[in-house]
């Protein structure tokens, strides 16, 4: 693995992390201020363009790499996501959500591992 | 958790919807992906090349369509416990890969996909009793 490689995968995966996080605030607003608002609008256009980036990014990786090798970087996204959903948006993180998503991020290394 | 409709608008139906169409859209990318590889080609790093495969446009509609019932997902279950199980994917796609294609799986992997579905049980138990209450 390269550098540069090295760098596009860590780029993916924060672009899809801040996309996910910003989209969910986006729908979070619009629950309270309806889908018309431009707050709304902007955070969503924000979160779709860094899905946008963090797509084709992986889309670049998948045809250098094996799906399997690119997937504990996937799964490695459950914890950055817990995580970041408790600091930024306030979420309650549950000891069972925890060790449910370490589990989760166990498993998914485990199968591309193997 | 606010209320939340029923029927085909429910965001559990919705959740489910949005993995079953990543699941599609994953084998989709991968083999259009695969056919497209050219790493000599310039701004193949962008990933751009893709979009030559066809099956790399299917595989774009069915990321939309799970997005867009991602986005609706998203106004209700909270991203702590919505995001963890959504990666049911992750377990979905080698088994798809040995029950579709007969591919083989090693003890390793199962072993991985047992956890996995052990988290999922874990984070979904206490979603299940708060459901229950409401």
């Amino acid at each position: 693995m390269t550098l540069l490689s090295l760098v596009l995968i860590l780029l993916a995966l924060v672009t899809f992390v801040g996309g996910q996080l910003i989209l969910k605030r986006a729908m979070e607003s619009s629950v309270v201020h309806g889908l018309r608002q431009p707050s709304f609008i902007s955070l969503l256009g924000c979160g779709i363009f860094l899905m946008t980036i963090s797509f084709f990014l992986t889309l670049g990786l998948l045809q250098r790499f094996d799906l399997s090798y690119l997937y504990p970087f996937q799964g490695l996204s459950v914890i950055i996501i817990s995580v970041m959903a408790t600091v930024m948006l306030k979420e309650k993180l549950t000891l069972k959500l925890t060790i449910g998503a370490l589990l989760i991020t166990a498993g998914v290394v485990l199968v591309s591992l193997s | 958790m606010r209320d939340r409709p029923s029927g085909f608008a429910n965001p559990w139906l919705q959740l489910t919807l949005s993995v079953m169409c990543v699941f599609v859209s994953e084998l989709l990318l991968k083999r259009g992906a695969s056919d497209t590889a050219n790493p000599a080609q310039a701004w193949s790093w962008t990933g751009v090349t893709g979009l030559e495969s066809p099956l790399v446009w299917l595989g774009i509609i069915f990321v939309i369509i799970s997005f867009i019932s991602w986005l609706y997902v998203l106004r209700y279950i909270p991203l702590t416990v919505a995001f963890p199980l959504s990666r049911v994917v992750d377990i979905l796609v080698p088994l798809g890969c040995w029950f579709f294609l007969g591919e083989a799986i090693s003890p390793r992997r199962w072993c991985g996909i047992a956890l996995v579905i052990i988290g999922l049980a874990v984070t979904a138990k206490p979603v299940a009793r708060l459901e229950e209450r409401l």
